[in-house]
């Protein structure tokens, strides 16, 4: 998952604390496994390689797939998991690189998840196009752990990956307190929030950005655009019944630019934001 | 950079299409058999069952089986179900009062009517009672809770109640706001409720001799009441609740089986009459609620206060305490009450025969006089976690021991010193629960 990993349990079974530790962990492999665009062993690799042609999937693809694309329409293609291509053009490693405008829009015809063919279970990939399920992956794989350790145990838990968790109870001291980095000064909580069930997902930019004659790129890329959004938050992080849904909002309002306090108060969703 | 018309639904839509993804099984679990559709309606539901048994000193037994389930919509909304059943067997005390000589009587309560008037005999010294009570009653209620805002919701609820001789239908509506973060929460109710008393054998015209049997139709009384609540969080481990409610009640508030004793001028028995109250009751009371909670130990005080047009003053204390093992799969929970209350006006152990004429309003039924009541409960309960597969069920065991005592001073005729007059009350009570 390319970020530390974490579950706390409370209680004072160690043998109960290390097995639901190893599941969580299971799971997310099995997910990153499965969705990672830097294996060729994914999922995601063998749709890839079968570009041009109708490809049955299995259920779970199906309903991320599912998932995607109905995130695509609600948010009028704002979320986009064929945006991934413009990964080659952007590189957001703190320098002055910024790309030309003629090489974005170079890649905009391959972007669109309107340009799948997607007749469920069959997928078509037409050529040139990619799949990236990063946007959702983590969070995926948090709700999807937690539903297996929660199936298991009653004891308090928090599953921490990179920042998006989700927890089933509070400890009997009191919610769980969660530390929000801050996002130029890594390792340091700039805000405490308490979470007492639930989940919490975080969108920013505390590590990847681009920094050009004052500008600061973010790395969040508007689909339609190909560029970065202006002065989008530093970072978002929203609260919500599932990690998933917590994620996509906190993701939405970080394309939202400016707007996104605006945005996620008028969907009415508990927010912080860090500018 | 807007989003599409309607956004203010996105959020909802979004909750919508990540429940349906995530309840997509994952590919390793399709192993798993499908649990079929009464599995997955228990899985969606929590249910709670519980069978009560209570036992009065020598008198009422009954058995009532509960069972009640509630779904969460997860935005909020929520519908919950409960089903009651009761069943009532024993002696009743009739509200006459006990003598130096047997007294003898027709049944009448529930059941033994529908036969004929059975007659029994109440030996000297003994408080009457019929000895052929029986009565069941079976209960449905139903909650629905709507989420209006982030903040607010409704909930719109009733219920019904069948008994051999009694019917009621309440209906009730509710809405809460929350305030402060979360941290304080205000709420409005009103009910409404509407009974028929069909008693067994028919309605006893109120205040006509018992031996003369003069009957009226079926009665009917109506209630309507408003209650009005705000919860604070003071602290994290401190939550802190007070009530205030009005209620009133019109129609027939009479105990039609209860009859009172008439003594002549030297205090021997004249005679027995139905009992009589006044047609309208109104209501006041206000409730206080404190509980802490830490680790393992978390309490409970309460306070209630209640006043009626009928002259009841009542005050309640209940202490309540939850300790947990270290490993909080079981906890035991003792419980303290303390009841007092003052009679009712128009409480009146006998009538004395000179005032019969005069007298509109008379009851001798205990629970209108002034007594005190203590109980003391402890209930254990044991976590059995993950073992049906959901995250809180638990096996619960509840005992009660009440125990009432009159406290009437009235001059006592010569004709009845010696006996125990106002024998008080007490009763067991017997709960095993389990949730799940």
């Amino acid at each position: 998952m390319a970020c530390p990993c974490e579950v706390l349990v409370y209680g004072d079974d160690r043998a109960q604390a290390l097995s639901l530790g190893t599941m969580a962990a299971q799971e997310a492999w099995r997910v990153e496994h499965k969705y990672s665009r830097y294996r060729d062993d994914s999922v995601v690799a063998w749709i890839h390689g079968h570009r041009g042609l109708k490809c049955a999937l299995d259920v779970e693809t199906a309903s991320l797939i599912d998932f995607a694309h109905r995130c695509f329409e609600l948010s009028d293609g704002l979320f986009d998991i064929t945006s991934g291509i413009l990964r080659r053009v952007w590189k957001f490693d703190g320098s002055d690189r910024v790309p030309e405008a003629d090489a974005v829009a170079a890649l905009l015809p391959s972007i669109g998840f309107d340009k799948l063919q997607w007749e469920p279970p069959l997928l078509l990939l037409p050529a040139g196009m990619e799949l990236d399920f990063g946007g959702i992956g983590k969070e995926y794989a948090v709700d999807r752990a937690y539903e297996l350790l929660a199936a298991q145990c009653n004891v308090p838990f928090l599953l921490n990956f990179g920042g998006d968790l989700r927890t089933n109870r509070p400890p009997p001291q009191g919610p769980w307190r969660i530390g929000i980095e801050r996002p130029d000064a890594e390792m340091t909580a700039a805000m405490l929030l308490d979470l007492e069930r639930g989940a919490l997902a975080t969108s920013g930019d505390s590590r990847r950005f681009l920094l050009k004659a004052s500008v600061r790129y973010s790395h969040i890329l508007d689909p339609r655009t190909g560029w970065p959004v202006v002065d989008a938050p530093r970072s978002v992080t929203v609260a919500g019944s599932s990690c998933t849904e917590a994620g996509l909002l906190a993701t939405l309002a970080m394309l939202q630019g400016a707007g996104a306090r605006a945005f996620l108060e008028e969907q009415g969703a508990r927010h912080w934001i860090l500018q | 950079m807007q989003l599409k018309p309607g956004a203010a639904q996105l959020r909802r839509r979004l909750i919508a299409a990540s429940c349906a993804l995530l309840s997509t099984p994952p590919a390793r679990s399709q192993e798993n058999p499908d649990p079929g559709l009464v599995g997955r309606f228990l899985q969606a539901w929590q249910f709670e069952s519980a069978l009560a048994y209570y036992h009065e000193d020598g008198r009422i037994q009954a058995v009532e089986p509960v069972v009640s389930a509630s779904h969460d919509y997860g935005d909020g909304g929520n519908v919950s179900l409960n089903f009651t059943f009761d069943a009532l067997s024993g002696s009743s005390p009739n509200g006459a009062l006990p003598s130096h000589a047997p007294q003898t009587f027709t049944a009448a309560s529930a059941k033994s009517f529908a036969s004929a008037r059975r007659v029994y005999t109440t030996a000297p010294g003994n408080l009457p009672v019929d000895p052929n009570f029986s009565d069941g009653r079976a209960a449905f209620g139903a909650d629905w809770t709507l989420p209006l805002t982030r903040l607010s919701r409704f909930t719109l609820g009733g219920k019904a109640s069948i008994e051999d001789d009694f019917y009621s239908t309440t209906v009730n509506i509710a809405f809460a706001h929350d305030f402060n973060n979360k941290n304080t929460t205000v709420s409005f109710g009103a009910d409404a409720e509407g009974d028929i008393i069909h008693p067994v054998g028919k309605t006893p015209v109120p205040l006509s001799d018992y031996a003369a049997f003069s009957r009226e139709g079926d009665k009917s009384k109506t209630g309507a009441g408003a209650l009005f609540g705000v919860t604070q969080v003071m602290t994290r481990n401190w939550l802190t609740q007070l009530n205030v409610s009005v209620d009133r009640f019109t129609g027939y508030l009479n105990d039609p089986y209860k009859i009172v004793t008439v003594l002549a001028a030297g205090g021997d028995t004249a005679g027995y009459e139905y009992e009589n109250r006044p047609d309208s009751r109104t209501r006041k009371s206000a409730y206080l609620e404190n509980r802490v909670g830490g680790a393992h130990v978390s309490a409970d005080l309460s306070l209630r206060y209640m006043t009626d047009s009928w002259g009841i003053r009542s005050q309640t204390a209940q202490i309540r305490m939850r300790l947990w093992s270290p490993s909080r799969q079981h906890y035991i929970e003792p419980t303290t009450r303390w009841y007092h209350q003052s009679a009712a006006d128009f409480f009146n152990p006998w009538l004395a025969a000179a005032d019969a004429g005069s007298t509109r309003y008379i009851s001798s039924d205990p629970r209108l006089a002034t007594f005190h009541a203590l109980t003391y409960g402890l209930k254990y309960g044991y976590d059995l976690g993950d073992r049906l597969h959901r995250s809180n069920s638990e096996f619960t065991v509840r005992v009660e021991y009440y125990r009432q005592t009159l406290e009437v001073d009235k001059p006592v005729p010569v004709a009845l010193q010696g006996l125990d007059l106002y024998p008080g009350l007490k009763a067991v009570f017997v709960q095993f629960g389990f949730s799940y």
